[in-house]
């Protein structure tokens, strides 16, 4: 483990059961993740849907069992731990404002209900400061405290996941797609208030999102996933700049960018998308990628170092 | 080809209308693409839906204005109407092809429904145009997808059957509503490059509504951007993306987060956009423009062509845009 690494992840793997067809599959979601987060970076992962990258969240925070590999939080193994005492360090944003918040519930009871259920708060009034500091930090008045979920706007909403997420004072935050519901306006905000809070409260954030424009806006190291492993892994300017792994770069290049001049249309080729139950014997990414050998074909390549980063491909 | 104007969608009774679409005007002309570009609620899919004739019963109405396919008015006309009447190649994409496509029928069935509706044709002459259809969308194996199911296709697939079906019609307008939002990026580029090879092979013009400028600015030739109901701006594609003219426009395009990755902070558009009916008298973009001068508070912005072809909504248009 890293010396100042907040968590380490080794050789996480994850399946899940799926039946189709009458037939029964074994998915592998996440096949041996390796990351380190340190303290106080934001770490990116990256991918398209169904890649693994929300399975490797949900599994940080115990929401999913892992098959094999080990999760430590600050040097203590906590796979598959009594959860009760990691709920308050390990804390989760989620994507859906709307689906997040229970709809029944005062804003201020959601915000404190995970301190209320692991006896964070020693009195009455303890409590409603430690709401009221939350919903300030966020931006909101701590009247939203009395309110309900159908009163607030997206953004609002967002807003007080992330109070939520940050009253008892976590060391990391899991942030799922905490933008992608929202429009651009309330999004730049909601990006604008987790970069102060990151700064504010010291926190360590796994970042994960499909969108490599709002990872290149907050993080400080990526990992871009593929089929349940990382495929390249770097500081955010290298690997927006200087794309390596052939399916980084597809991925940087397939971005639309606000520009008429630089239409991209017709211009790349990107391939088909992979379906999870007919895993490729070789490199998953093998049968879209441009630079495919035959080598490919059979040999899975190894996360391996290359100068300034780490890229898992046999040719480049 | 398709001219709307003054296109008016109101809620609630005739006697207190809420206008959710408010006075909305725009041509399209043949072959042409129109990026309608917006937030969620500022009316671009009731913009559409109107347009199509495909409101929500009972839902909203058209309060006022007019929709000229071809130079006739098709406002009043049910989709059933505008077909039988030879107004009905105007078709539809929207965003989830999931949902819009039938789980328990094949899709070979699917597109074939389509062609006899349109064509009056019978099963082996619909099925073989469903396979030119798979074939014009760019479908890998045409012949063997006629028989398969949506389940056991990917997103981007689905998404080309969405399109077939569409092409059934031999549309002149094919209106997308945010038709590549559900997909992943390498995916959408293949989607939005299929669309734009159809419109200019097929001589079509596409109405293509979308909340991502950077959608807009790989796609569209001209660009509407629409605000609380209204059309704000209007402009050729280089010039709005040169030379924003509306504070909210230009607001839109700085706080995307693919621009300027240097910057420690992205800039915002400060508050909210105002809920339906709570609009008052003045600039709909009052409360939240940064260079709100007294008058917006009070008076409605005239609508200027600042230069040509390029129309904008605001009483004091940014002037200093220059080259970006």
């Amino acid at each position: 483990m890293n010396g100042n690494a907040v968590l380490d992840i080794n050789d996480l793997k994850v399946s899940f059961k799926v039946r189709r067809a009458g037939r029964k599959y074994q998915v592998r979601a996440v096949d041996g993740v390796s990351l380190s987060l340190a303290e106080g970076e934001v770490l990116g992962i990256v991918g398209e849907s169904g890649c693994g990258k929300t399975t490797v969240g949900r599994s940080i925070v115990g929401l999913v069992r892992p098959d094999s590999g080990s999760i430590s939080f600050k040097g203590r193994d906590v796979t598959g731990a009594g959860l009760r005492d990691m709920r308050l360090n390990i804390r989760m944003v989620f994507q859906d404002p709307y689906a997040s918040l229970n709809p029944r519930r005062a804003i201020g009871d959601s915000v404190a209900e995970a301190g209320d259920i692991n006896g964070f708060f020693t009195s009455r009034a303890g409590r409603s400061a430690a709401i009221a500091a939350a919903l300030t930090a966020v931006g909101l008045d701590p009247s939203f405290a009395a309110r309900y979920p159908y009163e607030l706007s997206g953004g609002q909403r967002q807003r007080a996941g992330i109070a939520r997420t940050i009253l008892p004072s976590p060391s990391i935050v899991i942030a799922d797609e905490p933008v992608s519901a929202l429009d651009v306006s309330v999004q730049a905000q909601v990006l604008n208030l987790m970069m102060d809070l990151r700064e504010q409260l010291g926190l360590s954030m796994l970042f994960i999102s499909h969108d490599l424009g709002v990872i290149g806006r907050i993080s400080n190291r990526v990992a871009v996933m593929y089929m349940g492993r990382i495929v390249e892994q770097a500081a955010t300017r290298t690997v927006l700049d200087d794309p390596r792994h052939p399916y980084t770069r597809s991925l940087v290049a397939a971005i639309p960018k606000p520009d008429p001049s630089r239409r991209i249309l017709g211009a790349i080729e990107t391939g088909e998308p992979p379906s999870l139950f007919k895993r490729p014997s070789g490199c998953a990414y093998a049968p879209r990628c441009p630079l495919a050998s035959d080598r490919c074909l059979v040999d899975v390549p190894e996360l391996r170092s290359v100068d300034d980063r780490a890229l898992a491909c046999h040719n480049v | 080809m398709l001219s709307v104007r003054d296109l008016t969608v109101s809620l609630g009774p005739a006697t207190a209308p809420v206008d959710i679409v408010a006075g909305v005007s725009f041509e399209l002309a043949k072959g042409e693409i129109l990026g309608l570009v917006g937030e969620s609620g500022c009316g671009k899919s009731m913009t559409s839906l109107a347009v199509m004739g495909l409101l929500p019963q009972p839902g909203p109405q058209i309060r006022a204005g007019r929709v000229l396919l071809e130079g006739s008015d098709v406002t009043q006309l049910q989709p059933w109407q505008r077909v039988e009447a030879g107004h009905g190649r105007m078709a539809m994409i929207f965003q989830e092809p999931m949902t819009s496509l039938n789980p328990v029928r094949r899709i070979g069935d699917q597109i074939a429904e389509a062609v006899r509706v349109h064509d009056r044709v019978s099963d082996a002459p619909a099925t073989a145009r469903a396979r030119e259809l798979l074939e014009l969308v760019r479908m890998p194996d045409p012949a063997m997808q006629l028989s398969a199911y949506p389940h056991q296709l990917s997103g981007g697939q689905r998404q080309r059957i969405m399109i077939a079906i569409a092409l059934a019609c031999r549309p002149q307008v094919l209106i997308a509503d945010e038709p590549t939002t559900a997909l992943d990026v390498t995916i959408q580029v293949q989607v939005l490059g299929l669309l734009r090879e159809l419109c200019n092979r097929l001589d079509m013009a596409m109405l293509f509504i979308t909340h991502d400028m950077g959608v807009i600015a790989q796609l569209a030739d001209r660009v509407s951007v629409m605000y609380a109901g209204r059309i704000v701006e209007t402009a050729d594609v280089a010039a709005l993306f040169g030379r924003p003219r509306h504070h909210y426009t230009r607001g839109l395009m700085d706080c995307m987060p693919s621009r300027n990755f240097g910057a420690r902070r992205l800039p915002t558009i400060a508050g909210q956009p105002p809920a339906p009916g709570t609009v008052g008298a003045g600039c709909v973009f009052a409360s939240r423009c940064p260079a709100v001068r007294e008058p917006c508070r009070t008076a409605d912005p005239p609508r200027a062509e600042v230069s040509r072809g390029h129309e904008v909504l605001c009483a004091f248009p940014l002037d200093d845009g220059g080259p970006r």
